[in-house]
């Protein structure tokens, strides 16, 4: 939930604490990234904000967990820097980024992160944290799909029983997954009778009209914990962070909108946010992050083990782009 | 399960204060310079004849229609940091929500501004000029005469700009701060976040204080109409 | 200080109004303007109020081509002018705001505001003038009142106060009295008199030939697209030189 309702930690004071801002996000950026942060913070002279914002473009579903507000005041806290957080569809953080309208992007689509990245319009990709979808539905189960480990043959199941179903049907990670699930099972989603609605809207509402219809939805743990005491869905078909299929999982990225392109962008401050949220801190606060005492993500980008495949695009072979 | 009034009655002040405080700020100088905008073009409509009269005429009226996202979407790509408008450094400001709100309110004035102008007898303005009125005193003797329909349109255009979603959502970005400061977040806006959250109880709470609000800014404008006439 | 049409040829599309027009307001003299509806008794005072230029011809002032000078100074000759028309078109205020309306305009920008200031918080005073106006006319008692509550008669008499209240050199009367009752034109026509006591130039076009007889010193007569005989009232009504003119009289005297 947001953190400024009830149950939330107290309001944050913008104190910057005198510490040296090479050493801060030297701690925090893993990989040997050559951001020089010059934040042009007064040196902490006082608990003074230095006035200047870094603008983070993502999804609903990830701002609606209310974990960013849990990231960004810290951040905020220790770099005097204001977060600036625009959440709406996949498609349109993506675009954001690609307009140079935000400094840093984290969606959960890596197709869509990787043609950000071969367009050059971002750049130092990370993989952030992991989250899983479930598969919610009402609790008599009319599809009988409670228990299963096979994402694929859940989604049969619902067919064959022409249970309700409601999709995101607005291009987003989550609406992305489910297509890629239903063209597993060798489906199309235009075949399908009245029992399949197309929402148009994002996962909160998505889940209302599920629990409403006595439906069945693809949604991410996220949204679905903190929406659980909202509705009477049950999870069914659990992501592979509590063991569930593989198919289900839902990881997370974040990038920095390159400079060279879009010359009015924050970089510095991106990839101080960056190193942050990819650091020992931010990762802590995301494992220890739990709504309604569940934890719902599993930090990712910290590894002992290189990971190279999170710099590049998934399809990347080798070659370096144009020429 | 508490009701849900009790549920939300420990509201973070902060939080409702500052979405207010930005829903205000927006809408009102929108209302503010679009008034400022359509009157005399109001008064050049009603009174003078020109080629392109109907033209603008018909613009305005379609402008009062025009879908609020439609415009969102223009300024957001004009204003964007890609976009012509880009070195103004606007977007995902309250200021681009101001720019959205006067292209919505606009026509919204002018056009109830023109029928009430129009309706102040062509005698009354030769009378102001006949005492020696400068073109000038003649639009202010208009105006005046014309005040409760231009009070209407004025009210009518800032229950457009207040009320609507779709372009402060585009172009402001809905951003509010993590300790609960709002920075582009409207009772609008913040009446979607909840909606879409499923916290219908939140949302209805806060379209009564939108609705509350529209009420007392109707009130406070009928009210200088009529206190208006102590000093005649 | 005598304003006049000088040689006026003046028309609406292809129709002609007037061909070649000439009409003289001396101080102090009060001249009636008579002919048929429609003739342009109207258009003649508004040319000469400085509503419109004439296509061809003048209106001096102190001989003195109004048309041909600057702005500013035609705004000036213009503002010693006062037009009372046959609607009284108050404004929607009271009856001092409407009286006080030349007197304000008159002001600098920093004056009127001044005032307006002082008046929302009740300090300003009456402008003398303006009092003395209303109580030419005879409404003194009524000067805070809501000028859209007055009868047709009282609020004919606080448009002639308006007129009267910034102390014009020329008035010009468009049918003032056509729409009232005896006792209200009386008040009018008292007023007059007193703007003629002050050495106000009048002209008063008019359909009422006993008005004509009873208040103007000189008549003049305007018929089809020219004023064919100017001179004394009783000269008019009883020898005119015209032929038509008799006719004219004689047709309307019937009433």
């Amino acid at each position: 939930m947001q953190t400024y309702f009830p149950s939330a930690p107290d309001v944050v004071s913008m104190a910057i604490q005198r510490r040296p801002l090479l050493a801060a996000i030297g701690s925090g950026v893993a990989v040997g990234l050559s951001g020089c942060a010059a934040l042009g913070a007064d040196g902490g002279s006082g608990p003074e904000s230095s006035g200047e914002t870094v603008t983070l473009a993502t999804t609903t579903s990830t701002y609606d967990t209310g974990l960013l507000d849990a990231l960004n005041a810290p951040f905020e806290e220790r770099y005097g820097v204001t977060v600036n957080t625009i959440s709406d569809g996949t498609g349109a953080a993506i675009e954001t980024g690609r307009r140079g309208d935000s400094d840093v992007v984290i969606v959960h689509a890596r197709s869509q992160e990787d043609a950000l990245i071969e367009s050059g319009d971002a750049i130092n990709r990370r993989d952030l944290m992991v989250n899983d979808y479930v598969i919610l539905g009402p609790s008599d189960d009319p599809a009988g799909i409670a228990g299963d480990d096979d994402a694929v043959a859940a989604f049969e199941a619902i067919v064959d029983s022409e249970s309700t179903f409601v999709s995101r049907g607005d291009n987003s990670g989550t609406h992305t997954r489910e297509r890629d699930i239903w063209e597993a099972a060798g489906l199309e989603t235009a075949e399908f009778g009245g029992w399949y609605r197309d929402a148009g809207q994002g996962m909160g509402a998505v889940i209302v009209q599920a629990d409403r219809t006595d439906g069945y939805t693809l949604a991410d743990r996220g949204t679905a914990r903190s929406m659980a005491t909202e509705t009477d869905l049950e999870v069914h078909v659990d992501g592979p962070i509590d063991g569930g299929p593989a198919l289900l999982a839902n990881p997370y990225g974040i990038a920095a909108v390159n400079p060279a392109v879009h010359d009015s962008v924050h970089y510095d401050l991106a990839m101080a946010y960056i190193g942050f949220v990819t650091g020992t801190d931010g990762q802590a606060i995301i494992e220890d992050y739990t709504v309604e005492g569940t934890q719902l993500f599993v930090p990712a980008a910290l590894t002992e083990d290189p990971e190279f495949g999170q710099y590049v695009p998934e399809t990347w072979d080798g070659s370096d782009g144009d020429e | 399960m508490l009701s849900p009034l009790v549920v939300d009655a420990p509201f973070e002040w902060h939080y409702i204060r500052s979405i207010i405080r930005v829903s205000l700020y927006v809408s009102l100088t929108a209302v503010v310079l679009s008034t400022l905008f359509s009157l005399p073009i109001a008064l050049v409509l009603g009174f003078t004849e020109f080629r392109g009269k109907t033209l603008l005429t018909s613009l305005i009226n379609t402008g009062m229609g025009f879908p609020s996202v439609v415009v969102g979407l223009i300024v957001l790509f004009a204003l964007s940091n890609d976009g012509p408008l880009g070195s103004w450094d606007l977007v995902f400001t309250p200021e681009a929500m101001i720019i959205s709100q006067f292209v919505l309110a606009a026509p919204v004035i002018t056009g109830v501004s023109l029928a009430a102008v129009g309706g102040v007898e062509q005698n009354v303005r030769d009378a102001a000029y006949a005492m020696g009125g400068t073109t000038v005193d003649v639009a202010l003797v208009t105006i005046k005469e014309a005040r409760y329909g231009i009070a209407t349109a004025v009210l009518a255009g800032f229950g457009r700009a207040i009320s609507e979603v779709g372009s402060v959502l585009i172009v402001g970005g809905n951003i509010a701060g993590s300790d609960g400061t709002s920075v582009t977040r409207t009772l609008t806006t913040a009446i979607q976040l909840e909606a879409r959250q499923g916290r219908f109880e939140t949302a209805m709470l806060l379209g009564a204080i939108l609705v509350v609000l529209v009420l007392l800014v109707n009130a406070i404008v009928v009210r200088l109409g009529n206190g208006g006439g102590r000093y005649r | 200080m005598t304003l006049e049409a000088i040689d006026v040829h003046h028309g609406y599309g292809n129709e002609t109004v007037f061909d070649g027009v000439s009409l003289s307001v001396p101080p102090g003299e009060i001249v009636a303007i008579i002919g048929p509806s429609g003739v342009g008794k109207s258009t003649l005072l508004r040319l000469l109020a400085l509503f419109d230029a004439p296509d061809q011809g003048s209106i001096a002032y102190d001989s003195e081509d109004v048309w041909e000078l600057p702005d500013q100074r035609r705004l000036e000759h213009r503002r010693r002018i006062g037009m009372v028309f046959q609607e009284a078109s108050l404004f929607d205020a009271s009856v001092r705001r409407n009286v006080e309306y030349g007197l304000r305009v008159r002001q600098s920008w920093p004056d009127r505001i001044r005032h307006e200031l002082s008046r929302l918080i009740g300090t300003a005073n009456g402008t003398h003038s303006a009092i003395d106006a209303i109580e030419t006319v005879g409404l003194g008692d009524r000067i805070d009142q809501d000028a859209t509550s007055l009868s047709g008669g009282e609020a004919q008499r606080v448009a002639f106060a308006r007129a009267l209240a910034y102390e014009p050199d020329v008035l010009l009367l468009d049918e003032p009295t056509s729409d009232l009752d005896p006792r209200n034109t009386a008040e009018i026509e008292a007023a007059i008199r007193e703007a003629k006591q002050r050495d106000i130039g009048v002209a008063i076009a008019t359909h009422d030939m006993h008005q004509a007889k009873r208040i103007a010193d000189s008549v003049a007569v305007l018929l089809e697209t020219d004023i064919i005989e100017v001179g004394e009232t009783e000269a008019i009504f009883e020898t005119p030189t015209d032929d038509r003119t008799r006719k004219f009289i004689q047709g309307e005297l019937i009433y």
